[in-house]
């Protein structure tokens, strides 16, 4: 099992403990990844400039092709710009040529083989979920935690083919081989409010808020994340709160269950 | 040039200097970067900063400043660990710059008071003149060499200045290598040399074994010097040298540079002795050094002072976190301590981006220098300005990866600078699209934004073909799904349409209606409504779609003024 890993920008900048957790458990697991000169994903310009969205997207992609590698990424916006930019690739023709020629340029071919996968999808199928619970040594028996799927990893399905997108049962799972109990709560799948923080911040506020409080009416004692943007929305939302539902992001709480140290995984020791 | 003469010259040199490095010292209380920066009077600037200078040592931040003072300033770790060759390049002209500053340059003051017997023509001074100049002349080589494999990634911004002064120091280096090749190799010079020693005492016989043995071991290009030179002269002419000329001549061999520098020139030295060469290359050298002396404030040599003291607030800030008026400062103080390396746009993450929209903008160095002219510019006079609007572009698409910061050599507080640069801007009128597209409504942006000629399928492919949007119903599940419907909370979150009215929009063929709503800017992009259409449509990249296009035809708009 080797992949290139596709950290992106907002997880070194914001959220280094979600790389150095992603590596830590990664390693003990016997997955390899390889590092490559990866640039951002396109996110910042998807809604702004299709072409320019797409060349990112494809010129990184194209790099993890030549080295003959599947991408891994533990950012679930990275994980669905990425796959979007395949599927607009495979569809439009114009789009293919022109972002063909500005790949060659770059002394860069199309990308042809190479798949994108999310850490969780890659700690399910690749894995495999037998081989994690074998690895758990420290069983988080007790701790009920709410799994927050994330957006751009489940939706849409037919590009991101995470899980079934109505009812998916994977992270959940995850969650229930680290010991611990997955709670179940109706706002699972919603929306964390982040790609609307900066342009409408009351209402993205509300969108938080309306999955925190549902999280906790639940009986969650904690919310298990697998993405940067949702662990640093849920964590800014309660700053400054006196009882703050704690949000883990899912590879510290694999790596406390197999009993990694918790300054390797980014938390006070 | 008589003595006096130089020293004036010497002397309106450093006084131009001076009064340049005043100016540009002061920029870094003056230049306000940022909304908050413009709150701090410079007075409480120039209060910051002295009591910094000044406290520092009697605080917990000085291990930090004098760590930073070892590693970053004198062993430059930071350009080590992210450039090899340049700071290789950068360590040599910076130990030969500074080693033939010290002992060349002010020899007069420093050699020659330190080391008795000083000459210039003697070794070990000859030789390590020449070790100096060649380290200078290597690390200039390299760090252009470096410059360039970098520029090939992305072009770097450049300043005036930046040129002149590698322009200068080249003049500084080539010159002085002439000359001393020329001085090697010249019979006006030995004819002079003579004359100031012997005077009228030497008999011509002894002249012509003096310059017999000169031509051999010394190099000098005498006209009628014998190709074979009589064996018995040679050796009246060597007894004559040692005790006339060598106690202040060692072999000019020793300059390994000038020296076969003054082969090549050959029988060129004496067609150039009449002209007088030595005379105008010695000039050309010294006018170099004065004039790099006179504008140093406003080159690239002026970093030697900002860039130290860019990294000792570094280690001071290491410790402690400054104030609001030493972080004002700080932001100044940045402009001036780029040096335009380019290391930060070979990093960029959005450098890919940067060339695909051919929008150097958004690249670092680009930015460094957009937010210096927005601080002295102001904020007047920007509303008109197409290049704003790219500027803009390139500051609201850094994806904040915090590369540049990481890795600038001179350890620059980059990411503080563009949050500044965004809220000057947004200040000023050209906030990200998404705010500005909040400034008017739906309708009034369709007035404004008409649809550009060759608007088509290569561009919206979605939009532009019925098949996308016909299957619509109107069932009305995308917006029963849409958290952003599900949570808006009045009139006064913005929210105008649902995603089932855009999608009738489309159908009704009124799509620069949608173009500037809330409902297509405010979009989560969650894809739940694209998830749960019952007809399949792709409404959420319908949704990104229409903000591309509305984003194309924002471009053409220059008057950004909020409607009356």
């Amino acid at each position: 099992m080797k992949y290139a890993m596709f950290v992106g920008c907002t997880i070194p900048a914001r959220l280094p403990a979600y790389e150095t957790s992603t590596r830590a458990v990664l390693a003990r697991l016997g997955v390899e990844l390889v590092d490559l000169p990866f640039a951002c994903c396109g996110n910042t310009v998807r809604g702004l400039d299709q072409d320019a969205y797409v060349f990112a997207s494809a010129r990184n992609l194209a790099l993890a092709d030549r080295a003959g590698l599947d991408v891994l990424t533990p950012c679930k916006c990275c994980f669905g710009n990425l796959r979007h930019a395949l599927r607009f690739l495979s569809q439009d023709a114009g789009l293919r040529a022109r972002i063909g020629r500005a790949l060659e340029s770059e002394g860069l071919a199309l990308p042809e083989k190479v798949q994108v996968h999310h850490l969780l999808s890659v700690l399910f199928h690749e894995v495999g979920v037998q081989a994690i619970a074998a690895a758990v040594t420290a069983p988080r028996t007790g701790l009920k935690v709410a799994a927050h799927y994330g957006c751009h990893a489940l939706r849409p399905s037919k590009v991101t083919q995470f899980d079934n997108p109505l009812a998916p049962t994977l992270f959940e799972t995850l969650v229930r081989a680290t010991g611990a109990t997955a709670v179940d709560w109706p706002r699972r799948l919603d929306c964390c409010g982040d790609p609307l923080h900066d342009a409408n911040p009351p209402l993205a506020g509300r969108l938080t808020q309306a999955k925190l409080d549902d999280a906790r009416q639940n009986g969650a004692d904690v919310l298990a994340t697998a993405c940067p943007y949702c662990q640093l929305r849920f964590a800014d939302a309660q700053a400054g709160r006196t009882d703050p539902l704690p949000t883990i992001l899912f590879p510290q709480l694999l790596g406390l269950a197999m009993g990694l140290h918790p300054g390797r995984l980014g938390l006070p020791g | 040039m008589s003595a006096s003469s130089f020293r004036i010259a010497v002397y309106i040199a450093l006084g131009l200097c001076a009064l340049g490095l005043l100016w540009r010292l002061s920029a870094w209380l003056r230049v306000r970067i940022g909304p908050d920066a413009r709150a701090i009077p410079f007075h409480r600037r120039l209060a910051s900063a002295l009591h910094g200078a000044f406290s520092f040592a009697f605080s917990r931040r000085l291990p930090g400043v004098l760590k930073a003072f070892l590693l970053d300033v004198l062993l430059q770790r930071r350009l080590f660990a992210e450039a090899k060759v340049r700071w290789l390049g950068h360590l040599l002209i910076l130990l030969g710059f500074t080693a033939l500053l010290l002992m060349h340059a002010l020899a007069a003051l420093l050699t020659q008071k330190l080391f008795k017997g000083y000459q210039p023509t003697l070794d070990p001074y000859l030789f390590l003149r020449n070790v100096f100049g060649a380290m200078a002349v290597a690390g200039i080589v390299l760090v252009i060499a470096g410059r360039r494999r970098a520029q090939r990634v992305a072009p770097t911004a450049h300043r005036l200045g930046d040129r002149v002064f590698v322009a200068l120091l080249s003049i500084v280096m080539v010159s002085g290598f002439l000359l001393e090749a020329q001085k090697i190799a010249s019979p006006a010079a030995f004819q002079r040399m003579v004359d100031e020693y012997f005077g009228e005492d030497i008999s011509p016989e002894d002249l012509s074994a003096l310059k017999a043995a000169w031509a051999v071991d010394y190099g000098v290009a005498f006209e009628d010097a014998a190709a074979d030179p009589d064996p018995a002269l040679l050796e009246t002419g060597r007894e004559l040298h040692k005790d006339a000329c060598a106690s202040c001549h060692s072999l000019p061999t020793s300059a390994f540079v000038s020296y076969p520098v003054s082969r090549v020139m050959g029988p060129a030295v004496r067609p150039l002795d009449d002209v007088d060469a030595a005379k105008w290359l010695w000039y050309l050298h010294v006018f170099a050094c004065l004039l790099g002396l006179a504008v140093l404030p406003f080159t690239r040599l002026f970093h030697a002072i900002s860039d130290p003291v860019s990294l000792l607030v570094n280690g001071a800030a290491s410790s402690r976190p400054l104030s609001d008026a030493g972080r004002a400062s700080r932001r100044a103080l940045a402009i001036d301590a780029c040096v335009r390396c380019g290391l930060c746009d070979t990093r960029c993450s959005v450098a890919p981006i940067a060339r695909f929209m051919n929008n150097a903008s958004l690249l670092p160095s680009h930015k460094l220098l957009s937010t210096f002219r927005f601080a002295r510019e102001g904020r007047g006079r920007l509303r008109d300005g197409a290049r704003y609007d790219r500027i803009a572009e390139g500051a609201f698409l850094c994806s904040s990866c915090g590369r540049c910061t990481e890795r600038c050599p001179v350890g620059l507080g980059l990411d503080d600078l563009w949050t500044a640069q965004r809220d000057d801007l947004a200040a000023a009128g050209h906030p990200a699209a998404a705010k500005w597209v909040q400034s008017r409504t739906a309708s009034e942006w369709a007035d404004l934004l008409p649809a550009p000629p060759g608007e088509g399928p290569a561009v919206a492919p979605l939009s532009s073909d019925r098949r996308t949007f016909s299957p619509c119903v109107q069932c009305q599940t995308c917006t029963n799904v849409c958290p952003v419907v599900a949570h808006t909370a009045g009139a006064g979150d913005g929210v105008d349409l649902t995603p089932q009215k855009v999608m009738n929009l489309l159908r009704l063929g009124m799509v620069d209606l949608a173009l500037g709503s809330r409902m297509v800017w405010d979009c989560a992009t969650c894809y739940q409504c694209q998830e749960h259409c019952p007809e399949g449509i792709r409404v959420t990249d319908v949704m990104l779609e229409l903000r591309q296009s509305a984003y194309r035809r924002l471009a053409t708009v220059r008057d950004r003024r909020r409607p009356e």
